[in-house]
């Protein structure tokens, strides 16, 4: 997948609004692949929408949104599971982990299911991140800053034409969020892939293509 | 590591209960239909030599009839009245000798004879084996069908009595009758084998050929009216069989049109118990159904999360689905387990009752547990899946 394209795309609680003052909604917007991203925010102006309506989560938009030219919105389930699998990543604000497992373990489930990381590359990862010895404890006793590197871990578990990062450094330190740009940029460049990330205030150090505001 | 995450929340005391619940359901509806095949057998096919749907027409003798000699005989005309009757398939008429008879047995020095008759009805009646009901002129043995009352009649009457050894119906076959058969001036010995017994047939029978052989060698020549008819019908539960007899003065006999109501009571009483079973299956399957949609609930999040970072609903849905159909399997294994036990216990009565009973298997308990195990697999798995893809849409 090498463009996604928005046309005209609205959210629909947004509607029965007189004016709309943004880069994103109700304009042509596209996002290349191999090229970086900011969306930047403020609250409540349908930043989670954006990722929701384009990771195929959520159809409540009004407008066109495309993939290589083809209208998502009548993708088949079979397609969506796909894409996600395959092409597109995601690291959600609200981070989505599972409590009741390990760290690790939630990093194999979604491992298991692409095969696209050795558990050695994922070591190495967590050493950068600083949770190294956070491998074999339980999400639901790890603060919201750790989880949230434990969120990111699991999206770079794939292969991708795009990744998306919802507000990904809300709870990290300077240091930790310098790391993280390092690894998301070296796995980006490696698989060509496009990077767009959301922030409301605070956002990772890239060197952004193009910044819209939402 | 799916099913590590998933089997959060299930509830084990809803499983069980589903489980004892259905298992029930299952042991009610499977023992009942293995029960009616067992036992079906012991009311419609007590002769399996005989054709199963006939009915026996004679004309009642009464005081004065006896006294006035009114002939209890069939004419003609009363034959073709039975034979124009809708349930009517076909009539044959009962062929007595005109000749006497003497049959003597001995056995361990005893000898037994006594004054006998026989009867034949038509070849297509009987349904013993061709070779066996068969006569040759020139074999001087025929085959004899006795009432199994007969037997009975030695075994417990007789034979305790004079301290004689009791026949097993095996033996009997095995015995040879001398049968001494006079008239017309002349004289003959034959021998009998007896053939088959029956609950049925009020008579001793022999096949047609030997009578009209015999008759026309040692009986009077004289034309005589039958007095017995066998009438096959159509469905001997039919109730204009019993008016039309009624209305005639004729009487009927052989135990088909009881064994007629035996069997639609036995179809009446398996029908109720089959429906309760089904019933409690049914409720089961709701327990089944309700306890996985609460666990399904409960981990939606769970569900949602993995449908997320790229499962399929195929693939999420197949730990609770696997989860049913090792239930039902395992309803079903116990359930037949069950049937084989109850049925062991039952079956050695029924057969010690009616020896012919044991033929039937397992087999129908095992084809309608099977069709129930896997119609309500099929709708666990269809249920389940619909759940889980009513998740991916967020309903």
């Amino acid at each position: 997948m090498n463009t996604i394209e928005m046309k005209q795309t609205l959210p629909e609680v947004f509607a029965g609004r007189d004016t709309i003052t943004s880069d994103v909604w109700h304009r042509e917007v596209a996002f290349e692949k191999g090229k970086t991203y900011l969306v930047e925010a403020a609250s409540g102006t349908g930043k989670s929408s954006l990722c929701s309506f384009i990771y195929g989560y959520r159809k409540d938009y009004q407008g066109i949104i495309c993939f290589d030219g083809e209208n998502v919105r009548s993708y088949p389930v079979r397609r969506w599971v796909e894409l996600r699998k395959q092409s597109l990543s995601m690291l959600f604000q609200e981070l989505r982990l599972f409590s009741e497992l390990t760290a690790w373990e939630n990093i194999r489930i979604k491992n298991q299911l692409t095969g696209h990381s050795d558990k050695k590359q994922v070591r190495e990862w967590f050493e950068r991140l600083g949770i190294a010895d956070k491998w074999d404890q339980k999400i639901g006793r790890m603060s919201f800053g750790q989880q949230q590197r434990v969120a990111f871990i699991r999206a770079l578990c794939q292969p991708f034409d795009f990744i998306f990062l919802d507000e990904p450094i809300s709870h990290l330190d300077d240091g930790n969020g310098r790391v993280m740009s390092e690894i998301l940029q070296e796995e980006a460049r490696k698989q060509g892939a496009g990077i767009i990330v959301t922030s409301i205030g605070k956002h990772l150090e890239l060197d952004y293509d193009r910044v819209l505001k939402l | 590591m799916i099913w590590k995450l998933l089997r959060q929340h299930i509830s084990v005391p809803q499983l069980a209960g589903f489980f004892f619940a259905n298992l029930c359901g299952m042991v009610i509806v499977l023992l009942s239909v293995q029960f009616y095949r067992d036992v079906i057998p012991v009311f419609t096919q007590g002769d399996s030599f005989i054709k199963k749907d006939f009915v026996i027409v004679s004309k009642r003798v009464s005081t004065i009839g006896t006294f006035v000699g009114k002939s209890t005989s069939f004419s003609d005309a009363d034959i073709a009245d039975i034979e124009r009757q809708p349930f009517t398939k076909s009539v044959g008429r009962f062929l007595p000798t005109r000749f006497k008879v003497y049959a003597g047995m001995g056995m361990q020095g005893v000898r037994m004879s006594t004054d006998m008759f026989f009867e034949s009805v038509p070849d297509a009646y009987v349904d013993v084996k061709l070779d066996r009901w068969h006569f040759d002129p020139s074999q001087d043995v025929i085959p004899i069908i006795i009432p199994r009352n007969y037997l009975n009649l030695y075994n417990f009457g007789f034979a305790q009595s004079r301290n004689l050894p009791q026949l097993s119906e095996g033996v009997m076959g095995m015995v040879n009758l001398d049968i001494r058969i006079m008239g017309n001036g002349q004289m003959k010995m034959m021998k009998g084998n007896i053939v088959g017994f029956s609950n049925r047939l009020n008579t001793i029978l022999v096949p047609e050929s030997f009578i009209e052989w015999a008759n026309a060698q040692y009986g009077t020549g004289e034309e005589v009216k039958p007095s017995r008819l066998i009438v096959e019908v159509n469905n001997p539960t039919d109730d204009r069989i019993a008016k039309y007899f009624k209305e005639r003065g004729y009487e009927t006999e052989g135990d088909q049109l009881d064994a007629g109501k035996t069997t639609w009571f036995l179809k009446v009483v398996t029908g109720i118990v089959i429906s309760v079973g089904l019933l409690i299956s049914i409720l089961s399957f709701y327990i089944l159904m309700l306890s996985i949609y609460l666990l399904l609930q409960k981990n939606t999040t769970k569900l949602e999360n993995l449908l997320l970072i790229g499962y399929s609903p195929a693939r999420v849905a197949r730990p609770y689905q696997l989860l049913t159909i090792v239930l039902n399997l395992l309803v079903f294994g116990l359930g037949i387990g069950a049937v084989i036990l109850a049925r062991g216990s039952y079956m050695e009565i029924l057969t010690g009752l009616y020896p012919d009973a044991g033929a039937a298997t397992i087999l129908p308990a095992l084809a309608v547990g099977f069709i129930i195990f896997v119609v309500v697999s099929l709708l666990n798995i269809v249920i389940i899946r619909r759940k889980i893809n009513a998740i991916w849409l967020r309903k």
